[in-house]
């Protein structure tokens, strides 16, 4: 097999025609479809650049910040030096709040030893825990962003600034679409929508057929799906075919024009969207074990696990990326009451991860989807008030599972008291590089060329972490 | 493994291929050699000496660069430039556009043959956008305008010529979207057809021109490379009230057609250029777009990311360079050193964001003070108290507030105002809104005090509250900049672009591949330092071979689809070469003649041949130049998301042309929620006014808009890209707003006809497209009426809800006015709606 290689740049005239390829290979996949018929060339724009590991990509975002001290990353020391402050070879750090004086909180929680690999989880996640058989856990994880709206950017889209495109635009414009009826990059919200709303799944500067798409749980998933009521499904076929009719005498007389064709064949997909949308999204016909699994029979889970669940079945008919927020809002935000905070957030979030992990297992579906648990960044050592803990973007747990991801494996520490990531740092851009990796792209060569420079999702920097797979 | 393909280098095969084509230099060997590395090289390797490396002169070239010897002679293999060129070293020479393999082939030879160097003087080469605009001469062609004459003379080189006028609907069609942003009306095409030529194209074009519509479709150009927005952006993205006023600055100075030059310096530096003009003030809105965080803590850096934002549009908007790349390093591609990016960034400097820029004149301002000081010592007594009481919440407040800063600004804020540095004050202004308590932060303050404080507080506020009659009306408030002082805090060039880690200090300076003169800096009064002056009339010089060109090139791609430059905010090495660089050249000095009045240039664009041309089709040119550049044809444009909401309203007459002032917030489609943030203008005068009106939130894009490609506006956005996605299907065909102006539109037609489809039918197609349909479509349209007045007969039987115009003509039944609006909805989605020929 001889795969040509997919244009890692951007021609730098780029045409109208261009625009379109590109545009056809976001949401708007009708155009590419078509002008793939007729342009041999539009052929070798969305290929991995080599075998991909893992065709999906669901990211559990817990909003906020949960506390890796208090869940993967357990710290004796700190109850060593519990009410002291941080000895000053840590130096001070620039914190949200200024808590960089504050005394050391150590962990409430009990941490124990789990599976063949015996990898340390808390009380708090216990379901979560009997898979670690399956999780690469990333100690070493750190960011640039102090706040939540820098680093909720940053981990979505490798900048603290706004502007540039989120990870799951880079893998539609990669990738390109494997389902023509659904959106390959998809948004699930919880309750509201996360810091910074919709600039987490922009397209940047790509195109804006690569934005992510929010889909609603209730009602509608996308905006604009169907008409109101009012509308009837005849009616509105008729007027569709109305409207191909006419379009299609316009073209009639600007045949060369492929754009106007491309439009007469958005109207086409859209249609099919209708149908094809909320039946990725009703889950009314799946059995109760699944929904058990899921959590969805207890009030307290039942939310996010709805949204995990429909994440499997988005992935299932071909959706690439499906960023799926726990927490919209800052809700792990714990800077007081790290107890009460956090045991609400974790008994959210358990059963529904764990179950979404056990039924990609169980279909078959775990090894080419990649799961990934994580926040914008940690928590501090240093307590916040009397029991809360302040932003830590300098150390913080992420794990990964499925996908071609090595299971049973810690990779990096953190410092003594869980500040700062000491061994095999990892920052963002390694994260991105390495998610871009398992799906088959290398984020050297995936770039667009915009304002003068190739762009690339790891702005300049990012180093694929082997371990995580080798 | 599979063997990956360096596309880079499939991209350089194609691209000699063409420069192979177009550069066959005649002359000796050396001669040739000298061509090539005049062209390639010494833009960055001879002024500049990146790497170290002078490639002006032999013994430059010898005597090579910080990689060590660049010219062996007689030994190509051994000689770095050649190495460079011939990709046998990374990174291949010249970045961006590797040479063609005879331009090596070339260097070989001469290199082997002892690389002779005509040693008279050193070979000067300036890359093209860097040289002076000089005034081509106009080719001799039997056209009266000139823009004709060059365009023809490109396309005859390939056989090919203008295609023949469009007809006169399409023309006028063409002129009012471009111009306006606005469809005709049917009775103005019907008498524009009816006039007779020559003249009559003419006097639209003036008409238009001078209709104060023109303004608010030019500004949305504008407007997207000035990065404007009217709130922060990051996590809160808190309103910025008066930001509105610079889009009506730039609404207005388009109509008044304000100098260009002189619309530059405003913007750059209006505070110290016009301290007396307000409108010059608001101008400075410009400097203050940028997207900010209002909970930072780290308020340097803080600081620096807005520095970047200035010099990086800066660079971007007027002078049309990717001066962003040279933030961390040499610009890999442009002769653009590291430190001229931090010499430009030292002219922002001592830039201070006002949100208080008071717009009154000082007798004004006077009168408002005297109502004030009234007010104040009639209240003083009250106040005092209420001080007193709210003093040990405002303290906590101001404390824990204060705690979160890191320490230079803690400091900052603890020095007395004597002895704050500039960087200081800068620091202190940008944390004091976040020390300052709201009206509400200070209510729930006082409510967690003791009871007796409360009540007095409570007591106290109604007492002062009764004065409220007496306090003069808020201050109308401009947002801008102006310099924290004379002194401004110092600039360093950064290693890597990091703010910690500065190296040498920088002086402002100008780009200095363009000139090596010094800024002339003096400071106009003891409040601002006059480096922006300087900035500013060193961009708006007739002499900088940027801005014109660059604005020139703008107003062509708003008319054309594209530019004369195809990237018009990359005039540097990755860029685009000008297709007509004569054209350019000739344009640019005749606006810079004229004056730089924009009115001037559009009037000579739209009154060519060019422009009136037809878009049709032609093979045989098509064969030649598949993408149109050399413009045998005019371009069929997609609307922009605002010019169809625009032109939709106008269809269905809704559309509501009150100009200027704060924006409107029309309501925003079901399922959007922004919990409170956007208040939904309910009364249609207010959220049926034009797209420009409509507030522009940096968090949430208007819904069409976003759609429809209107850009991010964290960044300046110089060419809006054209998508075709079926969210713009789902949006047009479903929404509840477009269903409502679909019906709308059905019952202007029913109001404008007598009760006959055919009548109908002819109405809706001339308010649409201007044109009456034909046979054929007539018959389609009346099969589909009595289709769709099946479908809804049939719904109505069965009990469902169809949805009716809101007012039915005797004679027309419900199902029969539900098939109209379905009509009328159709014809609002068509091609020949959205596009424009």
């Amino acid at each position: 097999m001889n795969h040509e290689p997919r244009q890692p740049h951007i021609p730098q005239n780029l045409t109208r025609r261009e625009v379109l390829f590109r545009a056809g290979g976001g949401f708007g996949a009708l155009a590419l479809a078509y002008l793939q018929a007729q342009e041999a060339v539009a052929d070798t724009l969305q290929r991995p650049h080599f075998a991909p590991k893992a065709k999906s990509v669901i990211w559990c975002f817990m909003e906020g910040g949960p506390s890796h001290i208090d869940l993967f990353d357990p710290k004796p020391a700190l109850q060593r030096l519990a009410g002291q402050p941080l000895p000053p070879s840590y130096g001070r750090p620039i914190t949200a709040m200024g808590t960089a004086e504050n005394a050391l909180l150590p962990s409430k929680r009990t941490f124990k030893q789990h599976g063949q690999s015996g990898i340390w989880v808390s009380d708090w996640y216990p379901h979560i825990a009997e898979h670690v058989d399956n999780y690469t856990v990333l100690r070493s994880c750190w960011a640039d962003g102090l706040n939540h709206v820098g680093a909720v950017g940053q981990m979505n889209t490798g900048a603290i600034l706004s502007g540039r495109p989120s990870l799951g635009s880079w893998v539609q414009y990669g990738l390109g679409a494997a389902n023509n009826n659904l959106p390959t990059f998809v948004v699930l919200l919880d309750e509201r929508e996360p810091i910074g709303g919709p600039k987490n799944w922009s397209s940047g500067f790509l195109p804006a057929a690569y934005q992510g798409t929010q889909f609603r749980p209730d009602g509608n998933p996308i905006l604009a799906l169907k008409p109101p009521s009012t509308i009837g499904e005849a009616q509105q076929r008729s007027k569709l075919d109305f409207l191909t009719e006419i379009n299609r005498k316009y073209s009639k007389t600007r045949s060369d024009d492929t754009e106007l064709e491309a439009r007469i064949r958005a109207y086409e997909l859209a249609f099919q969207m209708q149908s094809a949308a909320p039946t990725a999204m009703d889950i009314s016909k799946e059995p109760d074990s699944v929904k058990k699994l899921y959590g969805l029979d207890s009030p307290a889970t039942e939310r996010f696990g709805k949204n995990c669940l429909m994440a499997r079945r988005l992935v299932e008919r071909g959706v690439r990326f499906v960023q799926l927020y726990c927490g919209t809002g800052s809700q792990w935000d714990a800077h007081s009451d790290i107890e009460g905070n956090h045991a609400k957030m974790c008994r959210i979030s358990d059963k529904p991860v764990a179950g979404l992990i056990s039924d990609l297992k169980q279909r078959g579906m775990l090894e080419e989807t990649l799961v990934i648990w994580g926040g914008e960044f940690g928590r501090t050592p240093m307590t916040e008030g009397t029991n809360g803990r302040d932003h830590n973007p300098w150390g913080f747990t992420v794990f990964m599972a499925g996908g071609g991801v090595k299971g049973g494996q810690v990779i990096g520490s953190t410092d003594e008291v869980g500040l700062r990531a000491e061994e095999r740092p990892i920052h963002i851009h390694d994260l991105h590089a390495t998610i871009l990796h398992l799906m088959g792209l290398n984020h050297r060569q995936l770039t667009y060329h915009h304002d003068g420079r190739e762009e690339r999702a790891t702005v300049n920097g990012g180093n694929v972490v082997k371990e995580v797979f080798v | 493994m599979r063997r990956i393909f360096p596309y880079t280098a499939l991209l350089s095969l194609l691209l000699l291929a063409v420069r192979g084509n177009a550069q066959t230099v005649k002359g000796d060997l050396s001669t040739r050699a000298l061509a090539i590395l005049r062209e390639n090289c010494v833009s960055c390797h001879g002024a500049q000496k990146m790497s170290g490396l002078d490639l002006r002169s032999r013994s430059g070239a010898v005597a090579g660069g910080k990689r060590g010897v660049a010219l062996v002679l007689g030994s190509p293999e051994k000689s770095r430039l050649f190495r460079f060129v011939a990709g046998l070293e990374k990174t291949q020479m010249p970045p961006a556009k590797p040479l063609s393999s005879a331009q090596i082939a070339t260097l070989k030879t001469w290199i082997q043959s002892g690389a002779k160097w005509d040693d008279k003087g050193k070979i000067e080469g300036t890359f093209w956008s860097f040289r002076p605009v000089v005034r081509p001469a106009v080719p001799r062609k039997p056209f009266a305008n000139p823009i004709d004459s060059f365009l023809t003379a490109k396309l005859e080189q390939k056989g090919l010529s203008l295609s023949p006028p469009a007809d006169k609907r399409t023309l006028l069609r063409r002129a009012y979207f471009d111009i306006l942003g606005l469809p005709p009306t049917p009775e103005e095409v019907q008498s524009f057809l009816a006039d007779t030529p020559p003249k009559a194209f003419e006097n639209v074009v003036d008409r238009l021109l001078a209709s104060p519509h023109y303004g608010e479709r030019w500004a949305r150009h504008w407007l997207d490379v000035a990065r404007y927005a009217e709130s922060n952006g990051f996590k809160t993205d808190e309103k910025r009230p008066n930001a509105w006023r610079y889009r009506d600055y730039v609404i207005e100075a388009l109509n008044s057609d304000k100098p260009y030059d002189r619309f530059i310096k405003e913007q750059i530096a209006g505070d110290e250029l016009y301290p007396q003009d307000l409108s010059a003030r608001i101008a400075t809105g410009f400097c203050s777009h940028w997207p900010d965080e209002s909970n930072a803590q780290d308020l340097r850096q803080r600081r620096q990311d807005i520095l970047n934002d200035l010099t990086d549009t800066l660079g971007a908007t007027v002078l049309g360079l990717t001066v962003g790349c040279a933030k961390c390093h040499d610009h890999k591609y442009d002769p653009i050193p590291q430190k001229d990016y931090f010499r430009l960034q030292a002219f922002f400097a001592g830039v201070r964001p006002r949100e208080d820029l008071v717009l009154l004149s000082s007798n004004q301002h006077t009168d408002w003070q005297r109502q004030q000081a009234d007010w104040e010592g009639k209240t003083s007594s009250i106040r005092t108290q209420l001080a007193t009481l709210e003093e040990p919440v405002r303290k906590r407040f101001f404390e824990s507030r204060k705690g979160r800063f890191p320490k230079e600004v803690q400091e900052a804020i603890e020095t007395v105002p004597a002895k704050r540095t500039s960087l200081q004050w800068l620091l202190y202004h940008k944390a004091l809104p976040q020390l300052e308590m709201t009206e509400g932060d200070v209510a729930s303050g006082v409510n967690s005090e003791k009871a007796e404080v409360k009540s007095r507080w409570k007591e106290l506020r109604k007492q002062l509250d009764s004065f409220r009659n007496l306090k003069p009306d808020p201050l109308p408030l401009g947002q801008g900049i102006t310099d924290v002082g004379a002194e401004v805090p110092k600039t360093f060039l950064l290693a890597g672009g990091l703010m910690n880690k500065p190296l040498e200090e920088v002086q402002p300076g100008f780009l200095s591949t363009i000139t090596t003169e010094s800024p002339q800096i003096s400071a106009p009064n003891n409040e601002s330092s006059g480096r922006r002056t300087a900035l500013a009339n060193w961009l708006a010089s007739p002499q900088n071979p940027l801005t014109a060109r660059v604005i020139v090139n703008r107003v062509w791609q708003g008319h054309f689809g594209r530019g004369i430059v195809g990237t018009p905010s990359d005039f540097g090495q990755t860029g685009e070469r000008p297709t007509h660089p004569e054209l350019l050249d000739w344009l640019t000095s005749e606006f810079i003649r004229n004056g730089w009045s924009l009115k001037k240039l559009h009037r000579l664009i739209l009154t060519s041949k060019a422009y009136q041309q037809s878009a049709d089709y032609n093979p045989k040119a098509a064969k030649a130049d598949s993408e149109n550049r050399l413009l045998w044809r005019f371009r069929r444009q997609r609307m922009t998301g605002e010019v169809l909401r625009d032109t939709l309203l106008s269809v269905s007459g809704e559309l509501s042309l009150q100009r200027g002032g704060e924006s409107v917030m029309p309501p925003l489609p079901a399922d959007v929620t922004t919990r409170g943030y956007w208040k939904d203008s309910t009364n249609p005068k207010e959220s049926n006014r034009r797209s420009i009106y409509i507030f522009v939130k940096r968090n949430l894009r208007f819904p069409l808009f976003e759609a429809f490609d209107m850009p991010d506006t964290h960044e300046a956005c110089a060419r809006r890209q054209v998508t075709i996605t079926p969210l713009q299907s789902l949006l047009l065909m479903n929404e509840a707003t477009m269903l409502q102006t679909a019906r709308t539109f059905a019952e202007r037609v029913l109001r404008e006809t007598e009760n006959d489809p055919k009548a109908q039918i002819e109405r809706a197609y001339q308010l649409a497209f201007q044109r009456s349909p034909d046979v054929d479509e007539h018959y389609r349209a009346l099969r589909f009426l009595t289709k769709q007045a099946e479908i809804a007969e049939q719904r109505l039987q069965a009990n469902e809800k169809i949805f009716v115009p809101q007012t039915l003509p005797q004679g027309v039944n419900k199902a029969q006015g539900a098939a109209l609006i379905d009509f009328c909805h159709v014809l609002m989605n068509t091609n020949e709606f959205v596009y424009v020929e």
